[in-house]
């Protein structure tokens, strides 16, 4: 059972409603960074999107979709892990997993709420867009599916997951006195724990843990389709951006996954909650994906690098031995190394959570870096017609703004902390037998 | 309906870039913004080199793929051929900038009023104001302002707002009057033909029958409007010279 904790003549577990002077230092830190972030966005809104290093292609060589839509990319792929796992671990009744699922649901919300928040920053007219993608929604457009189908789908069915998910915990809590008391009450909803009301939730949270993998595989399968059916530019056009995207999307989500579950567990005290099995299973699905990620890394160079097309081989010089080359390489060798760290500890069979944290850092660190070069050099140096080749760099308005989304998914992800158990108060293994 | 259509002829294009200026001033384009951009080519090594020009305006394809991409449907075809932006329904997502193969979208990165050369031009200068006038820019040419076309959109308001894609329009604002686009009608030799292809009495029909023409980038399946006849298609050979200074 959960750690307990005695707040203001109230009893809240996993330290809910209880402040202390670090929790504090970190919520000031993130709303401090969010907060300049936002002074940058409105630098950005009054002047326009000069402030920023994105400019036209063509004549002026530059890179029209910069930092944004590579984040974009990175926050909207890091959200598939999450509610996949929460939903393979009911359906599969993987009860080593079930203590992180509301972890991994939470992770899939905040980077969601995110990714969705720089999808409107990027765009010319914020308002404009929302109003206008639901006046006259186009579906054949990817775009549709970036935006439209991540908000109005992915969004809201991992919402509804994650609220159900923790009604029944809602209830119990709500029964403690506390400052929060009235939140809780309102999550449980009048959740009374009876049996037919347990086992219509059971049968609820079934069906959408097989509906929910569907519905995202769908729409982060449009994230990569954005690119791939570009014929007009050298690097996107292909079949494999979609299954690439889903691929990394899960090494990256997995990656940032289980750092989440070791600051958590950290955070409550080592709770046996957490214990080694949960770290050995996410060990496990990060090495089968950050080899797959791998794999697609090393065919994308050798496809490359063989070329026939002019472009396509123009391209792959400036990647491989050109400007982005560093970037390049980089990516490949932190995606290596951090599936040899896993290696080793799946050969020895000693999963440990220091090294398994490090290999998520690094595995991480190389998804972004490929959201990067898929996202940058084929508008900078990639065009059909004879341009000039560009250059392109975020500048201190694209890292201050982005800086902000983190602090700003750090900052959502930490009041859930404080304000509701972050770990399931009861085991949900019955869920498949009932349903 | 007319289907209009452009034909560029390569052996008369003197590489002057009179259309690109006068693109600039009846549609007011900013400062890094070319809505029709020429190319200056150089091939070989000195001293065997040869110079050859190719104009680049938006290439109005009839399988345009910006047009694909655009989420709001912004950027629409028309019937007679012209391939146009709203500028009221525009998001600036900038997608149909990366769609299109040519690179003839630009996307308004600031407010017009500062994208007018007002940092690299001293418009009070009493030199330069024995030229304009004493008039100051933007300039602003009303015709932009107003709807075209059966659908009754804003398509012709270039650079009229910050946060959106604007580009080539065939000056449609023209065109709805009759006359020919800017380009076409300033071109000092005649390389610019422009009309309605589907009339056979067209002068541009009349050249069509006499001279074979070729599309820019047909392997991408675009079916673009704007024909070349003579020179030759682009290729990775050709080394772009004297590129306009294209910094906003």
């Amino acid at each position: 059972m959960a750690v307990a904790t005695q707040t203001s003549g109230s009893l809240l577990p996993q330290g809910v409603g209880r402040i202390t002077r670090t929790w504090r230092l970190f919520f000031l830190g993130m709303i401090l960074i969010a907060g300049f972030g936002l002074y940058a966005y409105l630098r950005e809104v009054s002047s326009g999107m000069i402030v920023t290093n994105m400019r036209d292609t063509g004549t002026m060589g530059g890179a029209p979709w910069g930092l944004y839509v590579v984040m974009v990319e990175y926050f909207i792929g890091v959200s598939f892990a999450g509610i996949v796992i929460a939903a393979v671990s009911r359906v599969f009744r993987i009860r080593e997993l079930q203590p992180i699922s509301r972890i991994a649901e939470l992770l899939t919300v905040g980077s969601l709420m995110v990714g969705l928040l720089a999808v409107l920053i990027d765009l010319g007219h914020p308002i404009r867009g929302v109003v206008n993608m639901l006046l006259y929604a186009r579906p054949q457009s990817p775009f549709f599916g970036t935006f439209m189908l991540v908000a109005m789908g992915v969004l809201p069915a991992s919402l509804v997951y994650l609220y159900l998910g923790a009604r029944q915990d809602a209830a119990v809590v709500a029964e403690q006195p506390s400052r929060l008391q009235r939140l809780h009450r309102l999550w449980a909803a009048g959740y009374s724990d009876t049996e037919a009301e347990r086992l219509r939730h059971r049968k609820v949270m079934f069906w959408l843990s097989v509906g929910i993998v569907p519905l995202i595989v769908v729409a982060l399968s449009t994230e990569g389709l954005v690119f791939g059916i570009q014929v007009g530019r050298p690097g996107w056009f292909g079949s494999l951006q979609g299954p690439d995207f889903l691929v990394l999307a899960a090494a990256s989500g997995l990656a940032n996954l289980l750092v989440l579950t070791a600051i958590v567990r950290r955070l409550l005290g080592n709770t046996d909650r957490i214990g080694p099995s949960v770290f050995k299973w996410l060990g496990r699905f990060l090495l089968v994906a950050a080899a797959a990620a791998l794999y697609f890394m090393i065919v994308e160079l050798i496809t490359l690098m063989y070329a026939t097309p002019e472009h396509e081989r123009l391209l792959a010089d400036e990647l491989i031995r050109g400007s982005y080359a560093w970037i390049f390489w980089v990516s490949i060798a932190l995606m290596a190394a951090g599936l040899v760290l896993l290696l080793v500890q799946a050969g020895t069979r000693r999963w440990q959570i220091g090294p398994l944290v490090l290999a998520s850092v690094l595995i991480s660190t190389a998804a972004l870096a490929e959201r990067y070069l898929t996202v940058i050099p084929s508008q900078t140096h990639a065009t059909l017609l004879p341009y000039e080749p560009g250059s392109y760099f975020p500048n201190w308005i694209e890292f201050a703004v982005v800086a902000g989304l983190f602090a700003l998914g750090a900052l959502l992800i930490g009041l859930f902390i404080k304000a509701f158990p972050i770990l399931p108060l009861t085991d949900d293994e019955e869920v498949i037998a009932d349903a | 309906m007319a289907k209009y259509s452009m034909v560029v002829d390569l052996d008369l294009c003197q590489g002057c870039r009179a259309c690109t200026e006068a693109c600039k001033i009846e549609n007011n384009t900013g400062s890094g913004i070319f809505w029709m951009h020429v190319f200056r080519f150089e091939e070989g090594e000195y001293p065997e080199t040869k110079m050859s020009f190719l104009p680049r305006p938006c290439q109005h394809c009839d399988n345009a793929p910006c047009v694909k991409v655009c989420p709001v449907g912004a950027r629409f075809k028309r019937e007679d051929g012209l391939v146009l932006t709203d500028f009221d329904r525009c998001i600036g997502c900038r997608y149909c900038e990366l769609a299109c193969p040519y690179g003839v979208n630009y996307f308004t990165w600031q407010s017009p009023e500062k994208s007018h050369y007002q940092d690299v031009v001293d418009w009070e200068d009493d030199d330069l104001a024995l030229v304009t006038g004493g008039l100051v820019p933007p300039y602003k040419n009303p015709d932009l302002d107003l709807k075209y076309g059966e659908e009754q959109r804003y398509t012709a308001g270039g650079n009229h707002a910050k946060g959106v894609i604007e580009k080539c329009t065939f000056c449609v604002q023209r065109v709805e009057k009759g006359m020919n686009p800017a380009c076409v009608e300033t071109c000092p030799v005649n390389a610019l033909i422009f009309g309605d292809t589907d009339s056979p009495d067209s002068p541009i029909s009349h050249y069509l029958r006499v001279r074979q023409p070729w599309r820019l980038l047909e392997e991408a399946g675009t079916h673009p409007r704007v024909m070349y006849v003579g020179g030759k298609p682009p290729n990775p050979s050709l080394k772009e010279i004297e590129r306009p200074k294209a910094e906003v």
